[in-house]
């Protein structure tokens, strides 16, 4: 059933000529903040960070918002919900208004779509969304690099759960070319971020892309997928904290 | 022949009548009777209808000229029949006619005073201006903007040929040590006259003697550095392919090995042959995900470069040429340190300056791996712009071209080799690197 509905989605994306030809973009990594054990992430971290891009020469440009929200399937008989891929994702992100992105994130899945997709699918009551999470905060310009600093909440409400930033070095598109530069500058980020002594760090895990049939030029696709990591292991680490207050 | 003369006469009178005529009459403010009965907007129209008529006449009489001298030709040659006499009757008939229109036309527009600025300081209440006819003949639609345009009367290529002997004077007397070598150069002293100079590159010209043309820079380049990808265009065509720029860098991505697609770059022109060498005038040096720079050569098919400029891959645009400016800073500041190593090139070393350049520009295909060699690192904020910037300056006097050396140091790159050409960060270079 799982299939049928990967062939439907399929069908409803194909209905775009340009689909398989995806804008290259400047390539980014996605960072998320992993308190230290014990602590929990709350405001004056993001206060604390953003203040640090400002100290290597950030220029705050704007505001930016992403979102993800993991889809449930709307089924009558809720035997069949096994058949259906565990998780499902529709992503949203700043640069590409008019585009929605789905992430199968167990099936190594990755889709580029009309933004018009998320009206369908309510029309269609297909999929219900189950949890939605924004990610909002600034946007700052380094030269060359281009940072962003958000606050993780979930949908209709001001708690926060976590920190991400992404970092994207504008000149060049290709992974394996900027390896290096991205290095080294989280190098010099973390320079800058550990005279402030805060109770955790930005970490970034590099997905697999080319499970997810992605090419070494960058494109949204990536951030898409990336932000799904991202949010898993977020996920993971509140569980943690919480199993570990209990 | 007597004809002729006095058509050559005529011509000269019609052309002062067009230029700098004076005034119609001796009082110059008020304006001539025949245009006092009608308003505005109709002298002008009218005004700009016989210029448009003094046009076509002239256009004739130019034809007619031209008939004319071919009459005469055919009746030079042996064994013809009256056939040229009746073309010359023709032709003098026309022509007359054609010069006694002008010749009215011309009154009028006198007298409208199109030929001369007299209506200027007349201002009528419809703020509306009689064309004026420039005495180098171009004709002016409204008389405050001869003022205000300036020079732009003159054509652009005027502009620039004026401006290159600008330059080239200003070259002459501020750089007149640039200019001695180029004179003093012989094949036999080249190598006498620069030993003082940093040996070892120098020697090396007398190797590269057989890079003489354009093509061969061009194939050897090739041969000796894999990765690169060397274009040649024409001008125009350069400016069409920019701003083509930079679909093709999409077309070639392939997309997941799972849904089996290839796509075709469509966009890539045909390779140049080499039947069109002489008409290149852009070299495009690009570096798959690294860069992609743009060098102009002046004059066209020639192995004299006169600009250089860098770019991302992933730029497109028209403002992509040899003088234009990337809009990443890591670009324009290479783009600053290519232009002076340019000038180097072109003045130590003028002979071989093309392939010293190109040479120059593929060692920076190391851009985001090579650390820096004073600071060993990649990445550093340099104090006067507050920028992080990769590496951007490589040392361009000690750059050696003999082909043996730079095989080795080239490709044997991915840089962590000791052959690998140096880079330094803005703030690590000093100037006798």
């Amino acid at each position: 059933m799982s299939v049928v509905y990967c062939h439907i989605f399929r069908r409803l994306i194909s209905y775009n000529p340009y689909r398989k030809k995806s804008t290259t973009m400047p390539l980014k990594r996605v960072f998320f903040w992993q308190p230290n054990a014990g602590s929990t992430v709350n405001s004056q971290i993001l206060n604390e960070v953003s203040q640090c891009v400002e100290s290597i020469n950030g220029v705050k440009e704007g505001r930016w918002k992403a979102t993800l929200t993991f889809y449930k399937p709307m089924l009558r008989d809720q035997a069949l919900s096994a058949e259906f891929p565990r998780e499902f994702i529709g992503i949203s992100l700043p640069e590409q208004p008019n585009k929605y992105y789905f992430v199968l994130r167990f099936n190594k899945i990755v889709l580029e779509s009309d933004s018009s997709i998320q009206l369908i699918m309510e029309k269609l009551q297909s999929y219900k969304s189950r949890v939605a999470l924004n990610f909002e905060g600034f946007q700052y310009q380094l030269g060359d690099f281009q940072l962003r600093v958000g606050k993780v909440v979930p949908s209709h409400s001001e708690n926060l759960r976590g920190i991400v930033m992404e970092v994207e070095y504008l000149p060049i598109s290709s992974l394996e070319k900027s390896k290096q530069i991205m290095e080294e500058f989280f190098d010099i980020w973390q320079d800058a971020i550990s005279k402030r002594s805060l109770p955790g760090r930005f970490i970034h895990i590099e997905p697999d892309f080319s499970d997810y049939g992605l090419a070494d030029h960058y494109t949204s696709q990536h951030t898409a997928v990336q932000y799904t990591h991202v949010t898993s292991q977020l996920i993971a680490s509140v569980q943690a904290v919480q199993t570990g207050r209990n | 022949m007597l004809q002729q003369h006095h058509q050559q006469q005529q011509h000269h009178h019609l052309q002062s009548a067009i230029t700098a005529a004076p005034p119609p009459s001796a009082t110059t403010s008020t304006p001539p009777s025949s245009t006092t009965g009608e308003a505005p907007p109709k002298q002008v129209a009218l005004a700009m209808d016989r210029l448009g008529q003094a046009a076509r006449l002239i256009a004739d009489i130019r034809l007619g000229a031209d008939r004319l001298l071919e009459a005469l030709f055919v009746a030079s040659q042996p064994h013809q029949s009256s056939k040229p006499l009746h073309l010359f009757r023709q032709e003098d008939e026309s022509m007359r006619q054609h010069l006694q229109d002008l010749r009215t036309v011309g009154k009028q527009l006198e007298e409208s005073g199109v030929l001369n600025e007299s209506l200027r300081s007349r201002s009528n209440s419809w703020g509306l201006h009689m064309p004026l006819v420039c005495p180098d003949g171009a004709v002016v639609a409204y008389a405050w903007k001869r003022q205000l345009a300036g020079q732009a009367g003159a054509s652009a290529v005027d502009r620039t040929r004026l401006a290159l002997k600008a330059f080239t004077d200003q070259k002459r007397r501020f750089f007149p040590h640039l200019d001695d070598e180029e004179d003093g150069e012989g094949t036999d002293t080249v190598s006498k006259k620069h030993r003082n100079l940093p040996a070892l590159a120098e020697d090396n010209q007398d190797n590269l003697s057989d890079c003489k043309t354009l093509s061969d820079v061009l194939t050897n380049l090739e041969k000796e550095i894999p990765n690169l990808k060397v274009s040649t265009y024409e001008r125009l065509d350069w400016l069409k392919r920019a701003s083509s720029l930079p679909a093709s860098a999409n077309d070639n991505t392939m997309e997941a090995p799972k849904h089996n697609f290839h796509s075709t770059s469509i966009l890539r022109p045909a390779p140049q042959n080499v039947a069109s060498m002489d008409k290149v005038a852009v070299i495009e040096l690009f570096f798959p995900s690294i860069f992609r720079a743009v060098v102009s050569l002046h004059p066209a098919g020639s192995t004299d470069p006169d600009s250089v400029a860098f770019f991302s891959p992933d730029e497109g645009g028209s403002y992509m040429h040899s003088r234009g400016s990337s809009v990443y800073h890591v670009f324009r500041q290479i783009t600053e340190h290519a232009t002076v190593a340019l000038q180097y090139f072109l003045g130590i070393r003028s002979k071989t300056a093309l392939y010293s350049l190109l040479h120059w520009i593929c060692s920076y295909q190391t851009l985001f791996t090579k650390v820096c060699n004073k600071c060993g690192r990649l990445l550093a904020m340099d104090r006067q712009s507050a920028l992080i910037l990769p590496p951007v300056h490589r040392p361009y006097r000690t750059l050696s071209v003999s082909k043996q050396s730079s095989s080795q140091s080239i490709s044997s790159t991915l840089d962590q080799g000791s052959n690998a050409p140096e880079a330094y960060h803005i703030g690590c270079f000093s100037d006798n690197m």
